[in-house]
């Protein structure tokens, strides 16, 4: 399905972002992974690059350095690397909210906008954010994350302008909870919160990887040129 | 690098997004090219394209890493956007630095 693709990936090396890597691989994509830790993802089309998606220069350096000498070309964006505290804004330690915007705001842009340089050809280009289901619900001790969630939506409303004119389309892909080493990390108040919010919802479980890879593969299609500046919820949420 | 060169560059740029356009939006390209303002040949967004281009081109070729749309480059009385000759004055300006 995607032959002669370069996919770049962040937040490749585990959860969600290792599923849609392993999914673009087995579909005979070339992959360009992005994580601030290494991969022990072996394949002969992955191509890991460590880098802090917290730090403008640093994601800058390695487009301009590494990516964009390695492959001449991209196609496929999926911006899905995110931080994620979740805690009463009053007591939400400094470190943990600016990180979070950093990575999941910030991050998003810079990832971006280096990406677009490198989609500047005739081929159909696609930026495919991971949103979230808190930036429509906004829960409770969610208010930076949230906050990140909904400000990657309209980043890409806006970039949907700004590159059309390059056969880039720019959408967002807001999920629900689902398993995985992310979530499992998060205290045990935390994992009962969220699973109160999943039961709440109209379609009331978790999300499986293929609910979002479908809607992945949606947007990425050649077919879907006419598809811009949207945002899709899995699960009923609006 | 010597302001032809630098001239030889750009021009090289502007000239490579000239042949994408159509044929009766083709303009020439000379060292009173207007890039942006009243009288542009070009849209913003292929202004965008070409400055890109030159920051890769300066960075990769030759190891220079500029910054075209700094706050220096904005904030001037004379814009180096306005037309070719400004361009290739500021970028022989920042890169022998």
């Amino acid at each position: 399905m995607y032959k002669d693709k370069v996919v770049l990936i962040t937040g490749a090396s585990r959860g969600v972002g290792f599923e849609i890597t392993k999914h673009f691989i087995e579909n005979n994509a070339t992959v360009i992974g992005l994580s601030k830790g290494n991969s022990n993802y072996k394949h002969e089309c992955y191509h890991h690059f460590s880098v802090d998606l917290a730090d403008p220069e640093l994601i800058t350096n390695c487009f301009r350095k590494e990516i964009g000498k390695q492959f001449k070309k991209i196609d496929i964006v999926i911006n899905n690397a995110a931080v994620m505290t979740s805690q009463y804004a009053m007591i939400m330690p400094i470190k943990n909210a600016v990180e979070m915007v950093n990575v999941n705001l910030l991050g998003v842009f810079f990832v971006s906008r280096e990406a677009a340089k490198l989609m500047r050809t005739k081929e159909p280009g696609r930026i495919i954010n991971i949103g979230s289901m808190a930036s429509s619900l906004e829960p409770i001790g969610d208010s930076i994350y949230a906050a990140t969630k909904a400000g990657i939506s309209s980043l890409a409303n806006v970039l949907s302008k700004e590159l059309s004119c390059l056969n880039i389309t720019c959408n967002t892909l807001g999920i629900t909870a689902i398993e995985t080493d992310m979530l499992n990390s998060h205290t045990a108040n935390a994992q009962v919160k969220i699973k109160e919010i999943i039961n709440s919802l109209p379609i009331p479980r978790m999300a499986t990887i293929d609910d979002i890879l479908n809607v992945i593969d949606f947007y990425a299609s050649d077919r879907s040129s006419y598809i811009t500046a949207q945002t899709i919820y899995l699960g009923g949420i609006n | 690098m010597d302001k032809k060169a630098i001239y030889d560059i750009v021009v090289k740029q502007v000239k490579e997004l000239n042949e994408t356009l159509p044929l009766e939006q083709q303009f020439e390209v000379n060292e009173n090219t207007i890039l942006f303002g009243n009288g542009s040949n070009i849209d913003s967004l292929s202004l965008v394209s070409v400055i890109v281009d030159l920051e890769m081109v300066f960075s990769d070729e030759y190891g220079h890493d500029i910054s075209l749309t700094d706050d220096r480059a904005m904030t001037r009385s004379i814009s180096p956007f306005d037309n070719i000759t400004n361009l290739v004055d500021y970028i022989e300006e920042i890169v022998n630095e």
